[in-house]
């Protein structure tokens, strides 16, 4: 019997199937089979290829969760518009005129694929879905669960105090429009990068700046008595969908919205006061979230905590909540945004049906789950095979030892938004002008933009000075970390401007691990590792995708679980 | 698969990132196809075919990029590409994607047919571009989309091919050869949709104006009615007990 989660509409969209055990039998983001980034819509494919390799039907189906109350989410902006905004603005006419795009459409295409009539369809709430997508994997009571995102179905901000798997009180929210997720999109629409895109390319400029804008920026935003407030004068989400900031905040910062077709110049005059803002938003956002934090703690004196939602993915704020000393243990799940609550919202409906939990951490049993079916029936039309599956991971270090860059697409594919080997880029990370080549030239990614490091446990504390509460975080890429001086050098090129790297610390049975284990013998002990897919587009999902990234890409080498190939 | 320009559009710019979402569209279109393709070399083709398109997408940015620089026009926020935008504009079908649509034969004769008619809109496209690189640019995007059409040829000769095999029925293949004729009808049928397609495009700003005072109308009447509608307050409530059935 399986329990099906479903998160789709607003952000990427995904679906997630458990066992009835409990044990996260697949997970699948639309995007990867759309090859659309950030494709919101039904995950219609997803769901197609669940039915096919489970059989799911009636027959097999316990429950078909979907990970929010699609009437609330669409009611509560609309109420919010109608009541502060003319009858007829952008905003309350946009959520008229796309109601039916919206999640109260679910029901009606669940029921294309699936008899809706004789399966039970639950709604979990959206911050439960993300409470229970991370309490998945850690399931230690109790706990609190701080959930931070932009908008949820009426919430933006929660504290969930867990007593235990039934009992999850919500013992304190903010309500849209206060949102720290929405302000932070509303900067990241000012400087120009996409919302819901780019915000951790912002994380990653603000290094880059001093936050002279912060005092301009706490007057539009506080946490004062116990309550998160946005000064919506200025901010536009509330009432335009074209823009999310203000004339007002224009006004207030004293300086122009950045054009999104100029690239940015580092050095020059406008890369160091968009870079300031950044920096800016990027403090406000963590002394307020602190403040939420504090308040977690205050109400529930908890020290274990959970944290998960959008905001949850700016790594550079987690590693900050060490400052907390009230934070014996934070925990997050590998795929904290909208798309990692179908597991919240599968686990809501096995939960709900069992009356149990899954006594035991998941961690790392469930960071690459599912099964890829993808042929390479045409590799031999396109590369050469230089090693076989027994001897791939030798071979694949020695190439690296030989400053090659080396693609993955082996096996499954990770849940969360970090590559964490299966869709790779990899080399040596003691290589600077190496990193270089490949995050500028094959990535193509902007210089503010840091590329991580993988490292094996047992070498983890000689380079990074890591943190005790925050060790799981590091197993997903999570958090960052400083690397200590003695280091600095040989490592250089993955270390960022401030600093920090976002070290992932590898187990040895992991094929990260296995390589890095290999690396030893050239005296490699960390490796640059970036995710395989081009910009704009999704992660590589299956070897027809990967084929056509390492074309466009120029890589010469990909490691299957058959093999390790050369492009001809 | 590609709107046609209007030849007296005076949105150059917006008219590129049109074309450059339209070869986006078929480049994932093409990816599909190729995942779906049973045979190693046909999957091939169609990736070679997306690595094309991917390419001109980016092109036609570039192109862009270039029109802006040589002043005509202004760079637009919707102009910055976002690849859900192939969904929204609809040049990729949520639904599902053409091959998943069609059958093979189909499939490949809507390709053959859109291929020469996107060689044709790239023709009044070029003229309405000023400088030498742009053109330059659309000339080798224009002759890649006619290497396309005649790869489509080829692969529908091949799938010929492989029914004869399959089914061994020679006469059948012989008589059921693709005809220019067919090709024709095809090509002009395609024609016609995108005409169609850009009747409604132009007839739905038209249309808009019309029924944008009766959305007023109903949006004044509906918006008093949420406003009456409250929401349940599930502060200090345990989550775990709230209806698992509710929408609200």
């Amino acid at each position: 019997m399986y329990y099906l989660g479903i998160s789709a509409y607003y952000h990427d969209a995904s679906v997630a199937l458990l066992d009835s055990d409990g044990n996260l039998v697949d997970f699948k983001k639309e995007e990867w089979l759309s090859r659309v980034k950030g494709d919101k819509s039904f995950p219609r494919q997803g769901l197609q290829e669940l039915i096919k390799r489970y059989n799911l039907s009636e027959q097999n189906l316990v429950s078909v969760t979907f990970y929010e109350k699609p009437v609330r989410a669409w009611l509560t902006v609309l109420k919010h518009s109608v009541k502060n905004n003319p009858i007829t603005n952008d905003l309350t006419r946009n959520y008229f005129k796309n109601a039916w795009n919206s999640s109260m459409r679910f029901h009606f295409d669940l029921s294309k694929y699936l008899n809706v009539k004789k399966i039970t369809i639950n709604y979990s709430e959206h911050h439960l879905s993300h409470t229970l997508s991370t309490l998945y994997y850690y399931n230690e009571f109790p706990c609190v669960s701080v959930v931070v995102d932009g908008y949820g179905d009426k919430y933006c901000t929660s504290i969930h105090h867990i007593k235990s798997h039934d009992e999850i009180t919500n013992v304190w929210s903010s309500e849209y429009p206060n949102s720290l997720g929405l302000f932070y999109s509303a900067i990241t629409d000012f400087l120009g990068f996409a919302v819901n895109e780019g915000e951790y390319k912002m994380m990653g400029l603000a290094s880059f700046g001093e936050p002279k804008y912060y005092d301009n920026l706490s007057k539009t935003i506080k946490f004062d008595n116990n309550e998160l407030k946005v000064d919506t004068k200025y901010y536009d989400y509330v009432r335009r969908t074209d823009r999310s900031y203000s004339n007002l905040l224009i006004d207030e910062l004293k300086i122009q919205p950045r054009r999104p077709d100029i690239p940015f110049e580092v050095g020059t005059e406008d890369f160091k006061i968009y870079a300031n803002l950044a920096a800016s938003a990027q403090k406000l956002l963590e002394d307020l979230l602190f403040l939420v934090f504090k308040h977690a703690h205050d109400l529930t004196n908890e020290t274990n905590f959970l944290f998960s939602g959008g905001v949850a993915m700016n790594s550079s704020a987690i590693r900050k909540t060490v400052e907390l000393d009230f934070i014996k243990k934070l925990n997050l799940p590998p795929s904290p945004g909208d798309s990692g609550a179908a597991i919240g919202a599968a686990y809501y409906g096995f939960i709900n049906k069992n009356k149990k939990t899954i006594l035991k951490n998941n961690l790392n049993k469930n960071i690459f789950p599912g099964k890829i079916e993808s042929k390479e029936d045409f590799f031999d039309l396109v590369f050469d095979k230089i090693a076989d599956n027994n001897d791939a991971i030798e071979k694949t270090s020695e190439i690296i030892s030989q400053d090659e860059i080396v693609a993955t697409c082996y096996s499954n594919i990770e849940t969360g938004p970090r590559a964490l080997g299966h869709r790779s880029l990899i080399c040596n990370a003691h290589k600077k002008e190496l990193i270089k080549v490949l995050s500028s030239d094959i990535k193509k990614r902007n210089i503010f933009r840091p590329t991580a490091p993988a490292i094996l446990k047992r070498d983890a504390e000689n380079f990074f000075n890591l943190e005790e509460k925050l060790m799981n975080c590091y197993t997903h890429m999570a958090t960052t970390a400083t690397p200590k001086d003695k280091v600095l050098q040989d490592i250089e090129g993955i270390v960022h401007v401030d600093n920090t790297s976002r070290v992932q610390i590898c187990d040895e049975d992991s094929l990260l691990g296995k390589i890095l284990m290999s690396l030893n013998k050239y005296k490699i002990q960390v490796i640059a590792n970036t995710s395989f897919n081009i910009s704009s587009d999704p992660m590589v999902y299956d070897k027809e995708d990967a084929f056509l990234a390492v074309e466009r890409m120029g890589i010469k080498y990909l490691l299957t679980e058959t093999g390790l190939y050369k492009r001809k | 698969m590609i709107l046609s320009p209007d030849k007296n559009n005076q949105d150059l710019l917006g008219t590129l990132v049109e074309f450059a979402y339209a070869e986006y569209g078929s480049a994932l279109e093409m990816l599909i196809a190729a995942k779906k393709a049973s045979s190693p070399k046909l999957k091939l083709g169609y990736i070679r075919h997306a690595l094309d398109e991917y390419r001109h997408a980016g092109l036609l940015f570039q192109v862009l990029s270039n029109q802006v620089k040589n002043g005509i026009g202004e760079f637009k926020r919707e102009y910055k590409f976002s690849p859900q935008n192939v969904i929204l504009k609809g040049y990729v079908d949520k639904e599902g994607f053409l091959v998943e649509k069609f059958p093979l034969k189909k499939f490949v004769e809507f390709v053959y047919s859109n291929e020469y008619l996107a060689k044709e809109s790239f023709d009044y496209l070029s003229k309405r571009i000023s400088d030498s690189k742009s053109i330059n640019t659309l000339k080798n995007i224009m002759d890649d989309e006619l290497g396309h059409a005649d790869d489509s040829e080829a692969t529908l000769a091949d799938i010929q091919k492989d029914e004869l095999v399959h089914h061994g029925m020679a006469k059948k293949f012989y008589e059921s050869k693709f005809p220019a004729a067919k090709l024709q009808l095809a090509f002009k049928r395609e024609k016609l949709k995108n005409r169609f397609r850009m009747f409604y495009y132009k007839n739905l700003r038209f249309l808009t104006k019309i029924f944008d005072p009766i959305l007023n109308f109903i949006i004044n009447i509906f918006g008093k009615v949420v406003n009456l509608i409250s929401i349940p307050d599930k502060n200090k409530r345990n989550l775990m007990s709230s209806n698992s059935n509710s929408v609200v």
